[in-house]
């Protein structure tokens, strides 16, 4: 199996949590014995090599953050830039994270995927969900790390099951987002803990980015 | 009185005199984006983690903001694509961020952003042909996100919006 994998975030590919997902995946795709070839729509230059792969491979995955509840705007340009029909057939699959960690947080943007493939002449392979995904940039702490970690790690098995099944239509697939919704102790949590904590890690990422204002600033009042 | 700011995102700038019956009091602002220079969202996260609030893409999406932020309504005028609005009409929405800060919380039960001014609602007018209930459901999230309710989602040339 050769896959083509079109990273669908507008961040550049150093910082992207994206592209560390693709990574761990494709050392999956690797195991089983497929291959890739990975194109950034982060760098304007690779769109007309990422447009003539879409056109000529049978096995497109598209990997993308949710951005404002759906797909980020630069990867619908590009999107618009492909060709609706195609004359051999291809199966279109999408790999989508985001920061928010429960299930139905990605609900509309897995809806607006799943009718995309039909639209350039595609069959779907479905569509691997996760969220939590924001801290990967920041493993600056042993516990985060190991966290951080073990999240990217899983993405391996996924690559591999994708070699194995074809598709993400499997019940591991569909499992790998983990709660739907969070249950009420976790929001008890949050409120007494949690909630807390979140701050201060993000008050630490500022500090460390050269922050000078508090991160609730309103500049323009 | 209300202010409402409306995001035109047509190619041409060219908008139905359709707005004009939508905002039936207040104040109303339109501005053409296709007369401006706007890039795509980074998702470098400067404005949430660096320059809280501000934006570290200079371009004149830093106007829109400080519209938003003297405004209570916002109307998204799109063109579609693939049943969803087009690029141009996600890329202003995707810019939104600073108007959000960087801390979460649960507001009715879901996860959210902390508002970093005040609610804003939401509402588009879209054109051409597109999967009408989707955008209803994608409206009424943006404007959850925001804290505001939506305003509805109308399509060019039709005449109630769809709450």
């Amino acid at each position: 199996m050769h896959v083509v994998i079109i990273n669908g975030s507008p961040r550049v590919q150093k910082f992207s949590n994206t592209d560390k997902i693709i990574q761990s995946f494709g050392k999956g795709l690797h195991v089983s014995g497929a291959t890739y070839e990975l194109y950034s729509l982060s760098n304007r230059q690779e769109w007309d090599a990422a447009r003539e792969a879409f056109i000529r491979h049978d096995q497109i995955i598209f990997a993308l953050p949710l951005f404002v509840e759906c797909v980020p705007g630069i990867m619908l340009e590009f999107l618009e830039s492909l060709p609706t029909e195609r004359k051999n057939p291809a199966q279109m699959s999408f790999i989508l994270h985001g920061g928010f960690d429960e299930g139905h947080q990605f609900r509309l943007g897995e809806r607006f995927l799943q009718s995309l493939p039909e639209q350039f002449g595609c069959t779907y392979g479905g569509c691997l969900i996760q969220g939590g995904s924001f801290l990967i940039r920041f493993r600056d702490d042993e516990k985060m790390k190991k966290a951080m970690d073990k999240k990217i790690d899983a993405y391996i098995q996924m690559g591999q099951s994708f070699v194995s099944n074809g598709n993400f239509m499997t019940e591991e697939a569909s499992k790998f987002i983990g709660y739907e919704k969070n249950p009420w102790i976790v929001h008890l949590l949050f409120r007494l803990f949690i909630k807390r904590l979140v701050r201060k890690n993000f008050e630490r990422f500022a500090q460390q980015w050269g922050c000078t204002r508090p991160l609730d600033d309103k500049p323009y009042l | 009185m209300d202010m409402t700011i409306v995001l035109n995102t047509l190619e041409n700038g060219a908008v139905s005199e359709q707005m004009g019956t939508l905002i039936k009091d207040g104040d109303v602002e339109v501005l053409n984006t296709s007369d401006m220079k706007i890039a795509h969202c980074l998702g470098c996260n400067m404005c949430w983690l660096k320059t809280p609030g501000l934006c570290a893409i200079k371009d004149d999406y830093a106007g829109i903001i400080k519209k938003l932020v003297g405004a209570e309504n916002l109307w998204l005028v799109s063109d579609t694509r693939f049943g969803f609005v087009d690029w141009r009409g996600k890329r202003v929405m995707d810019r939104i961020v600073p108007m959000l800060n960087m801390y979460v919380e649960f507001r009715e039960g879901l996860e959210r952003h902390e508002l970093r001014y005040h609610p804003l609602n939401f509402g588009l007018l879209y054109k051409g042909k597109a999967d009408r209930e989707f955008l209803e459901e994608w409206s009424r999230r943006v404007a959850s996100n925001l804290a505001g309710k939506s305003l509805g989602v109308i399509k060019m040339g039709e005449g109630e919006p769809c709450m």
